[in-house]
């Protein structure tokens, strides 16, 4: 209860009153907690699955949970391949795609939002055109544009064909329309140009929108797979998913322990991410209506 | 000194001109209100003052530099927008000293002078930390004006400034714009459609009107004699009444509703309109002129009685004792030494006065 003086009479009413909201909140809480734990259930299963030995893993008599912890899966996980050298790949491939994305898409965005130019609204169109089509549906003309560039094989090949993107553009640019041209013109009162503008008034504005831009696109390239796999053929060069992958399609068969094990390397550097800035995310997502 | 001069100023959007060959003077220290209804032209001739819109053609004159390519920043102006434009990100201080921080090249300490004076002069020391959402409009329409202030520029432009605030707010914001002006010895380019605002705080008004300029005069001078009938009904509220008259020999002018004609004192040339601000009635039993009462709204300290004279409605303010009821026949007096004379055909004065 709260410590504001309540008239007597009144005090057992708002108990009550106050009792039903917390009990309405139980509820709730008793219809969410299985959702959260059907939720969570598959990344339980691979955390419970990397710490048990190879044989109680197809044991039907063995529990859920593994009779003893097995923490040695990780490190012999990562003796089987490179994972240090995978995730460094993963985030300077996954970093650089975002720096580049969020200097191309902002340019765009600005000028698509508040320029003037000949053909502006034909090449709009094709931005968009660009977001519809399904990416399996551009890969063999960036693999030849890639191999033409002599890249395959390398980062940058995992790099350069994300370099911009037309569904950015096009969530930045929606954005930036929302901000009142008065502002502009204030800006430029003020003494801002083109690039002073869009740095003081319009990006501290839109920062929801480059958050959520931002979650959505490290999730795909982290996450990414089909790309990285068909440019890669190096220990040197691969990311994170493809050694997982290669892990997956050992000869002996599938070892699950040190897959999960792997999985979890994977996946952790993400839900860390993820926890740190919750908060941040789902207000982002909120305030965007990105889902 | 600052003296701002628009010479044959006008402005095209794809060859359609929609601002036509302004010409206006505005004297230093002088406070200058634009008005007219909106889609007049006002707001973007002050657009083209800031440097926000190009000039098409003509000259602008800013203490007596030619301004008319130079970027905004450059004029030495400062603008208070309608919605205020206030940074949503940045403090009340730091919305003030932004433009300082990008156009000039002062020290912090004197920047930070400045902003506090400017927050003293406008009584907002306390909300300097404050970000815009966290102010009320009042109190943001003073950071706006604020930001203006600490720039010290030659010459301030308002646009509608006090439209988003209500009623008894924006009576005190006029005040304090008053004495502003009066106390820093401003240079004022002020845009409103408000005639009320128009009237109170210009010490010059410029009538506008589908882009055309159609009086410039002190506010007082404007009321008593409008130039043409466009700047007779949009300056006064209630509006000027305007009585179609034919026009007879030696300066007698008739209506079917006058018992006689009246004599103008003057020869006319065609028919003529007579126009007749509220105050300028009276009922009276034997009144010159004869009409039926439509309508009469009591106001508190007076009534505002709409009467037909034939087709003509005109507006009568008379005290709330002496208001007639609605449909009943009326006597109206006329205050002819007051009332003016419009050319039927083009709506301009023929003379003020009579």
């Amino acid at each position: 209860m709260s410590d504001v003086a309540i008239p007597a009479a009144a005090a057992p009413v708002a108990a009550r009153r106050e009792n039903r909201r917390r009990g309405g909140i139980r509820w709730l809480h008793l219809l969410m907690a299985p959702l959260a734990l059907l939720w969570m259930s598959p990344l339980i299963w691979i955390v419970l699955t990397s710490l048990k030995t190879k044989a109680e893993v197809f044991d039907p008599n063995a529990g859920l949970f593994p009779a003893v912890f097995q923490f040695g899966n990780y490190p012999a996980t990562l003796t089987v391949a490179p994972f240090d050298t995978y995730l460094i790949n993963s985030i300077i491939v996954t970093g650089s795609i975002l720096a580049s994305q969020l200097v191309t898409i902002t340019l765009a965005a600005y000028a698509f939002a508040r320029l003037e130019f000949p053909l502006k609204k034909l090449l709009f169109s094709l931005f968009l055109l660009q977001v519809m089509f399904p990416i399996y549906a551009t890969f063999l003309t960036n693999f030849v544009t890639v191999r033409e560039l002599g890249l395959i094989n390398s980062l940058p090949a995992m790099i350069v064909p994300f370099v911009a993107s037309g569904y950015g553009t096009f969530m930045l640019r929606q954005s930036f329309r929302q901000v009142p041209s008065d502002l502009s013109d204030a800006a430029r009162l003020d003494g801002c140009g083109h690039l002073a503008t869009l740095w003081h008034v319009y990006l501290p504005l839109v920062k929801p929108t480059l958050i959520a831009f931002g979650i959505i696109s490290v999730v795909t390239h982290w996450n990414d797979y089909m790309w990285p796999l068909l440019v890669t053929n190096s220990d040197g060069v691969r990311t994170l998913p493809i050694g997982l992958g290669l892990l997956a399609k050992a000869d002996s068969g599938a070892d699950w322990t040190r897959l999960m094990a792997g999985t979890m390397i994977v996946v952790s550097p993400l839900l860390l991410f993820f926890v740190i800035f919750q908060r941040r995310f789902v207000d982002s997502f909120m305030h965007t209506g990105v889902k | 000194m600052a003296t701002v001069q628009l010479i044959n100023v006008s402005k095209s959007y794809d060859k359609v001109e929609t601002v036509h060959d302004i010409n206006l003077n505005i004297e230093d220290k002088e406070f200058m209100v634009l008005v007219g209804p909106s889609g007049c032209g006002k707001s973007t001739t002050l657009r083209m003052i800031a440097g926000l819109e190009d000039i098409t053609s003509g000259q602008l004159l800013i203490d007596g530099r030619d301004v008319t390519d130079v970027a905004p920043q450059k004029r030495d102006i400062a603008m208070v927008f309608q919605s205020y434009a206030l940074y949503p990100h940045m403090t009340a201080y730091n919305n003030m000293a932004f433009g300082l921080r990008k156009t000039t090249t002062l020290a912090k300490s004197e920047i930070d002078r400045r902003v506090r004076e400017a927050a003293e002069i406008l009584h907002i020391t306390d909300l300097l930390e404050r970000r815009p959402k966290a102010l009320s409009g009042g109190e943001r329409q003073r950071v706006a004006i604020g930001r203006a202030l600490v720039r010290q520029p030659k010459v301030f432009l308002f646009d509608e400034p006090l439209s988003n605030l209500d009623a008894k707010l924006r009576n005190r914001m006029r005040g304090e714009l008053k004495r502003l002006h009066q106390e820093l010895g401003l240079t004022v380019i002020y845009v409103t459609h408000d005639q009320i605002e128009a009237m109170t705080l210009g010490t010059r008004v410029a009538t506008m009107s589908k882009g055309h300029l159609q009086q410039v005069g002190a506010p007082m001078d404007i009321y008593m004699n409008p130039a043409n009938t466009f700047v007779a009904t949009f300056i006064g509220s209630p509006e000027m009444s305007l009585v179609h008259c034919r026009a007879g020999a030696g300066g007698l002018i008739g209506h079917p509703s006058f018992n006689a004609e009246i004599q103008t004192g003057q020869p006319l040339a065609g028919d003529v309109i007579l126009g007749v601000r509220p105050e300028e009635f009276s009922f009276s039993a034997r009144g010159m002129a004869r009409g039926r009462v439509e309508r009469a709204e009591l106001i508190g300290a007076e009534a505002i009685v709409e009467v037909m004279l034939d087709k003509d409605r005109i507006t009568v303010r008379s005290p709330v004792s002496d208001a007639p009821k609605p449909g009943s026949d009326v006597g109206v007096n006329f205050d002819m030494r007051r009332a003016r004379l419009f050319d039927a055909r083009n709506g301009q004065a023929i003379a003020s006065g009579i």
